[in-house]
Order: C-alpha cells, then structure tokens, then sequence
C-alpha cells in the first residue's frame, strides 16, 4: 500500500519534471562507479550526468568531481555521495548526501538556495564558499570550512562556522564544541580509524546509536507519509472539481481553477512523497554504510567465537535493530533502492 | 537408443555440475586455509551479500576477507553437501529480508549456484558463486552456522 502510494508519487513528480538540478562529472580517476536510480551500476566517464537519487562510489584510488549548478564537488577516495532533494520551506531543494569518506565543496556564488549538505547524523546549511566534510565508520561527521560560513546541525542544535573552524558531529548526538580547524590538518584515514576503534570497543552502544537515528528517519516518515495520503485525497477531489469546471464553464475557468487551487496541491503531495523518501533513503543509507558495516566487522572479530556472551548480546540488540528496519522502513523503499 | 543418448548426455552435465561445484566449495576453503585474502578478493564481486548485509565497496569485502582470516577461521573437512541453482526463492536460505530478496533479484544472474557446504566442526556455510565456462566468481556468503 504504502509502496504503491509512494510510486504513484514518483511517477507524478516525473510527470511534473520536479527533479534536482543534475550534477556533471567533470573529472573522474581510478575506481569510481555510479549506481543510478534504476538500480543499474556503470563505471564514472567525464561528462556523465548524475541525477537525483544516484549515487556515486569511489574505491580506494578513485576520485570524482561534480559540478552542481555552480558548486564544485570534489569526492576523495572512499567516498559514497548521493543526489537527493527534499521539500523545504515549500521548496524542492536539493541534497548533497554522503554516507561515508570525505569530500570538499567549493560554492562559486551564494545564491541564498543553496544545496543542503548532509550526512548520516548531520546536516549543513551553506553561506559559505569552501568547505570540507568527513563522514566516519561510526556515522560521525566532521565539518571543517576553509572559508565562508556553513550552519550546521544535528539533532535540533546548530551551531556556526566560519573560516577555519570545525566541528564534530557524533551519531545520533548535537554538534560538539566549535575548534580552530583547516581541512589540510586532517588526516581521514587517522580519524576514521579512531571512530572504528571506538566504535567497536563498544558495539551495544554504537548499534543504540543508530537506531536512535533511525528512529527519527522513521518518524519523519510516517509524519510525511500520513500528510501525503491526505493530500493525494484532496488533490483527487480538486481534480474531480475541476472536471466539473472543465465540463460546465469552460476550460479558461478550468485552468483559473487548476492555476489557484490544483496545481498546488500537486506540487504539495509532490514534495511530502519527496520527503518520505528522502527519509527512507537517509535511513537506509544509515543502515547500510554505518549498521551493515559494523555488522561484518562484528562477525570478522568473532568469527571463531561465535559463542562469545558479547558478540551473542549484540546480535540480539542488532537483530532487534533490522527487525525496526523491516518493519517500518521497507515499506517505503523500492527494488531499485537495495 | 535415442532416449539413452539424451540420458547419457544429462547424466555427463550433471556429473560436471557437481565437479564444478565441488571445485568452488574446494577452492574457496583452500585460499580461506591459506590466508589468500587476495585472491578471495579478486574472486569476489560487489556487491556482495554477508549473511544478511549486502556489502557495496570493494575495499570492505577486501577488508572482510583479511579480518576472516586474521582471526584465524579456517575451513577444516570442506565438503560440498548440497548445490542448488540459485532462484527467485533462494533469498531465504540467506536472510528473509526486502533487502537480500532485492539483491536477489537485482544482482544474482541466472546459471549463479548456491552452495551448502559442510565442515569437520559440524557446521556449515553457504557459498553464492557466479561461474561460467572460464571463471568463479563469489557474490554471497554466510556462516558458519
């Protein structure tokens, strides 16, 4: 049912061209794949285009760089990036999304629309112009900007950088303590494999983490989802209206009618399946990149004691966390997602 | 006489789809044995599914292989105990799950087999290999269980 709902509400988005800005591949090296929505995986060529729900890969020697109407996009090695869009103050915006690796974004001009940057646990608003963003094993995010300003946000805190400042993000938590930070002081792969310490030293807490995570992408979904169904009703009713309208005034009334009164309704149950989407897709990328990961990690370290009472008590707690999953988040996912 | 050529034929296609078969559980234990965490990485494709977790970067199923052999798993008495092909309903022997019957659907060719194999220990694990006249390719494992 509510899969059916949900493709309806894609096909009619396709109808109404309500898609993102699409980015240009303008330079790719080594191992980068992209998967693109209709499930299909190819190799990255220059020139490409990626459109909004694909998502682009690099191995471990790949390198991308996108340009999104005017935002420069560069993506590391290691990296998974996605194209989304979400509704957004009664705007379709578009979404930068990466569920793993690092990437630095560079703005050519601030138009005041800009995308939304976001991560498994965070999300950036953007009024600056260079900037640089590192997603970790553990669904932490660190946020280090080279110039401009960029608000970001987690859990209903946000705080403000501006150049040469950072801040990290834990999963599931607000933003932490603002410190002086230049991107060229990281060193990724050193961070990352902090946070996968950390994270495997203590696994219950971490699989706590993301399903608090997940528990928010649910509840976004359903609220959307609940919002949806009752715009597809009324917008099937105006559209019973204005047949009538059609039939007995005319079509000049008609188009008056669907003008004030029906096109926004569509553009409305648009953005709401947009955004039940966007938080199934989010929890899903959660689930795969941070949830799945620790999982195989989880099963490396105990492959020769699987009876082990630790590893035992995390695939319980992990199982419970699927079963969440299953249940309240598949159904607003399609083949092609997976 | 006709009827026994096609049974004689049937009989050869079977008797090679079960050399080929016990080849790959054979191959797949020796290298596992051995700690060949290259080679069961180039013979993995992504993505590839671990029990129920379908694993979208090359390097972590790399990773997957070095962390299964670091911690010593090794594959003693590998027998094959039972190959099937793979079909739309096989998703189940992996996990029950909109995930890994997607991955099914989406990522398991046809001809691919899912191989149960048995060890010394009295447990199992399954194989999910791809092959064709000149090369197997792993998508898929799960256990031991």
């Amino acid at each position: 049912m509510r899969k059916a709902t949900l493709l309806a509400v894609i096909l009619l988005a396709a109808a109404a061209g309500a898609f993102a800005v699409p980015a240009d591949v303008t330079y790719a090296d080594g191992d980068a794949t992209l998967k693109l929505k209709s499930g299909k995986t190819q190799d990255v060529q220059v020139g490409d285009k990626m459109n909004t729900g694909d998502t682009l890969r690099t191995g471990k020697d790949g390198l991308a760089e996108l340009d999104q109407g005017g935002v420069t996009i560069k993506i590391n090695s290691g990296t998974v990036f996605t194209l989304m869009e979400r509704e957004a103050g009664g705007k379709t915006q578009t979404v930068l999304s990466m569920a793993l690796g690092s990437i630095k974004y560079k703005y050519g001009k601030i138009s005041g629309s800009e995308p939304q940057v976001r991560t498994n646990g965070a999300a950036a608003g953007v009024r600056g112009t260079e900037f640089t963003v590192f997603a970790g094993a553990d669904g932490s995010t660190l946020f280090a900007v080279d110039s401009g300003q960029v608000d970001v946000e987690s859990e209903g805190k946000t705080v403000q950088l501006t150049a040469a400042q950072g801040v990290e993000v834990p999963l599931g938590q607000p933003p932490g303590e603002v410190v002086p930070l230049h991107s060229d002081q990281i060193d990724y792969s050193k961070w990352n494999d902090d946070k996968l310490s950390a994270m495997l030293s203590d696994p219950l807490a971490a699989v706590q983490n993301i399903q608090t995570t997940l528990s928010g992408y649910v509840k976004d979904a359903n609220d959307y989802f609940t919002l949806l169904q009752q715009y597809r009703e009324k917008l099937a009713d105006e559209q019973k209206k204005l047949a009538d309208i059609r039939a007995q005034k005319g079509s000049q009334e008609g188009s008056k009618y669907a003008d004030e009164v029906v096109n926004p309704i569509l553009t409305q149950t648009i953005n709401l399946g947009l955004n039940v989407r966007f938080s199934a897709l989010a929890a899903l990328s959660l689930r795969r990149f941070v949830g799945g990961r620790l999982y195989v990690m989880m099963k490396e370290k105990y492959i020769v004691q699987q009876d082990d009472p630790a590893y035992q008590q995390f695939l319980s707690q992990y199982a419970g966390m699927l079963s969440s999953f299953e249940g309240s988040i598949v159904p607003f996912l399609v083949q092609a997602d997976i | 006489m006709a009827s026994c050529a096609i049974l004689l034929a049937l009989s050869s296609c079977a008797s090679l789809q079960r050399s080929s078969d016990q080849g790959a559980v054979k191959d797949v234990a020796e290298l596992i044995n051995a700690g060949q965490v290259q080679k069961l990485a180039a013979m993995s494709e992504t993505p590839f599914l671990v029990d129920q977790e379908i694993v979208s970067l090359k390097a972590d199923v790399e990773s997957f292989w070095n962390g299964v052999v670091k911690a010593g798993f090794r594959v003693q008495g590998a027998a094959l105990e039972e190959a099937v092909p793979a079909d739309a309903a096989s998703y189940a022997q992996f996990a029950n799950t909109f995930e890994v019957k997607s991955f099914f659907s989406s990522y398991v060719q046809k001809g691919s087999r899912v191989l149960r194999m048995s060890t010394s220990g009295g447990k199992h694990i399954l194989l999910l290999v791809k092959s064709d006249w000149f090369s197997k390719k792993l998508i898929g494992f799960k256990g031991p269980f």
